[in-house]
């Protein structure tokens, strides 16, 4: 069944064709260069750039991978989560198409994505597993039962884990992305040369909260000039303890339901460190840990085609109604 | 030439299909933030009350604003991805050229006016030309102060706006300022008469490319484009 897959939620115009579990295309067009110059996403700007790409990116999704318009069997479209005025064009797009080529839509939540997003990279992973789902706009633990069964664990209760590396980042002056950046200068840091709070890790619950992390560093250095704060220290230093924080409860979920596998998703799932820490931690315990290929951790349409893909298998398909919903609850299959 | 139109950047959504002068079948409906639930199913039924296909239209035309920037993203969407699944020409045309449009045979020049928010107006000026309308200058956005005063001549004030500063027109002008009706929202018909003599010509936009017509930066642009002037404006150390 070849799915093309949309997404637009946030800032990357995304589309991708899928058969099975083949990835044929996977095109991203990011808006990164551009929001960068104002130290972070901007809604209106974002979804003016997404009606410019839509076209291109959909023919692109095409042409790549030689497929025509007549070939495609479905159209799954990210159309709950995100920004509302980037949504819209996502799902004005993929409706469009369905329409147009009388074949099924179906619009899924774009945390459902990202939790598709190792099971499309390695097909062979278990169910049940724990998804540690983690990016700019979210910080989830979610236990997957099966396809499209899902029990929600952990939610962050005020910024996402991506977004507080963003907000550091912005802080210290070192770019956008936060993430990338302070990976980088993590390198040449000492993870234990601060001793930050490491919040909620001793509590029962598998909520994270990382604001008060992010105004602890704040201010331990407001005033300060850039160039007499030990950037590296700080980046290794902050870094370790949002990724304790992320590891030590994304292991208490897979404990508590007897979970033999995890997987990390989503675009903090590039970091280094925090790969290497599950990896270390998963090692020991006897646990398998799964990523998604480098091309699916962010954004992407591919890991939106998958989870299509599976809900129309269970004859779940949208209406031409269907809407574009910014806050939804992820759910289970019927 | 069978032509399907639709509008979703005014208050009043419509859906319009013609063949050359004859309106086959439209439709209007207000939006309240419904405008990407409904137009498909919108345009799929003005096409079948019509009875025709998808695939037999000849060409698309569709509202590029200025109006609510939401309805107008998901009407452009809508268009340019129709244009590009059956393979049909594409013509983005302005709320404001469809607002004069019905007054094209008028003896004076034209005014229409769109609600921009903040007490702010969109307006442009057209000149009746034979029966089509030919656009004076460039695009207006700011307060009605400002486009009273390159008001020089009698003109023709049209939309909602016209009727909300009429008390400020008729003070300004006086005589000069003549009004059109307040419930003067166009049909989606308008929309595809507007593009047909572009069509017929054998000219249309790039679906792909096109793009609303905002005319307002976002906020944080026009914050963005103003520091950088300032910074370039300061003197090199």
């Amino acid at each position: 069944m070849l799915i093309l897959g949309i997404e637009t939620s946030c800032d990357e115009t995304a589309a991708a064709l899928v058969d099975d579990s083949a990835v044929l295309s996977n095109i991203i067009s990011s808006q990164i260069d551009l929001h960068a110059s104002f130290g972070g996403v901007v809604p209106e700007v974002a979804s003016r750039k997404h009606v410019e790409a839509i076209g291109y990116v959909i023919k692109e999704a095409l042409d790549s991978a030689h497929k025509m318009l007549s070939d495609i069997d479905g159209i799954a479209v990210s159309a709950r989560y995100g920004l509302i005025g980037s949504l819209i064009v996502g799902v004005s797009a993929a409706k469009s198409l369905a329409y147009a080529l009388k074949v099924p839509l179906v619009g899924t939540h774009h945390i459902e994505g990202h939790i598709f997003a190792p099971i499309l990279s390695h097909p062979e992973m278990p169910l049940p597993h724990v998804c540690l789902t983690v990016s700019g706009g979210h910080t989830m633990l979610v236990y997957v039962k099966g396809l499209c069964q899902y029990e929600v664990m952990g939610n962050t209760l005020d910024d996402a884990a991506g977004e507080a590396f963003d907000k550091i980042a912005k802080f210290l002056n070192i770019g956008f992305p936060g993430g990338p950046a302070i990976d980088r200068l993590s390198l040449r840091g000492k993870r234990t040369a601060f001793d930050l709070p490491r919040p909620m890790v001793k509590s029962r619950s598998l909520d994270f909260s990382f604001s008060g992390l992010k105004t602890c560093v704040v201010n331990m250095f407001r005033g300060k000039e850039q160039d007499t704060i030990p950037l590296p220290d700080v980046a290794a230093s902050f870094q370790e303890a949002i990724v304790d924080v992320l590891v030590s409860k994304a292991i208490q979920a897979a404990e508590r339901k007897g979970a033999t596998a995890i997987s990390v998703t989503g675009g903090v799932s590039s970091n280094r460190r925090l790969r290497e820490a599950f990896q270390e931690t998963c090692g020991k315990l006897g646990l398998e840990v799964f990523f998604p290929l480098p091309e699916l951790r962010t954004d992407n349409a591919a890991m939106v085609a998958a989870a299509g893909a599976a809900r129309l298998e269970r004859g779940e398909a949208s209406g031409l109604d269907l809407n574009a919903v910014p806050t939804a609850p992820l759910e289970s299959t019927r | 030439m069978r032509i399907l139109a639709f509008d979703t950047a005014a208050p009043t959504n419509t859906v319009g299909l013609v063949d050359d002068d004859r309106l086959l079948a439209d439709y209007a409906w207000e939006a309240r933030d419904n405008s990407l639930q409904r137009i498909v199913l919108n345009i799929d039924q003005v096409l079948k009350r019509g009875g025709v296909a998808l695939e037999d239209i000849e060409g698309l035309a569709v509202g590029i604003g200025p109006g609510s920037w939401t309805g107008a993203k998901v009407g452009v969407t809508v268009a340019k991805t129709l244009a590009y699944a059956v393979n049909k020409p594409v013509c983005g045309v302005t709320s404001l050229e469809a607002l004069a449009y019905q007054c094209r045979t008028a003896s004076v020049q034209i005014c229409p006016l769109v609600d921009a928010g903040k007490e702010n107006v969109y307006g442009a000026f057209y000149r009746p030309r034979g029966k089509s309308l030919v656009r004076k200058g460039d695009f207006y956005v700011g307060d009605i102060k400002g486009l009273v005063a390159a008001v020089k001549e009698p003109t023709l004030f049209l939309g909602k706006p016209a009727h909300l500063y009429r008390r400020t027109l008729a003070r300004e002008l006086g005589p000069l300022a003549s009004y059109g009706s307040p419930s003067d929202s166009p049909s989606g018909c308008v929309f595809a008469w507007i593009a047909l003599p572009r069509f017929r010509k054998g000219d249309s936009d790039d679906a792909l490319a096109l793009a609303p017509l905002y005319l307002k930066e976002s906020l944080a642009q026009a914050l963005l484009l103003k520091r950088q002037q300032e910074d370039s404006g300061k003197p090199s150390q």
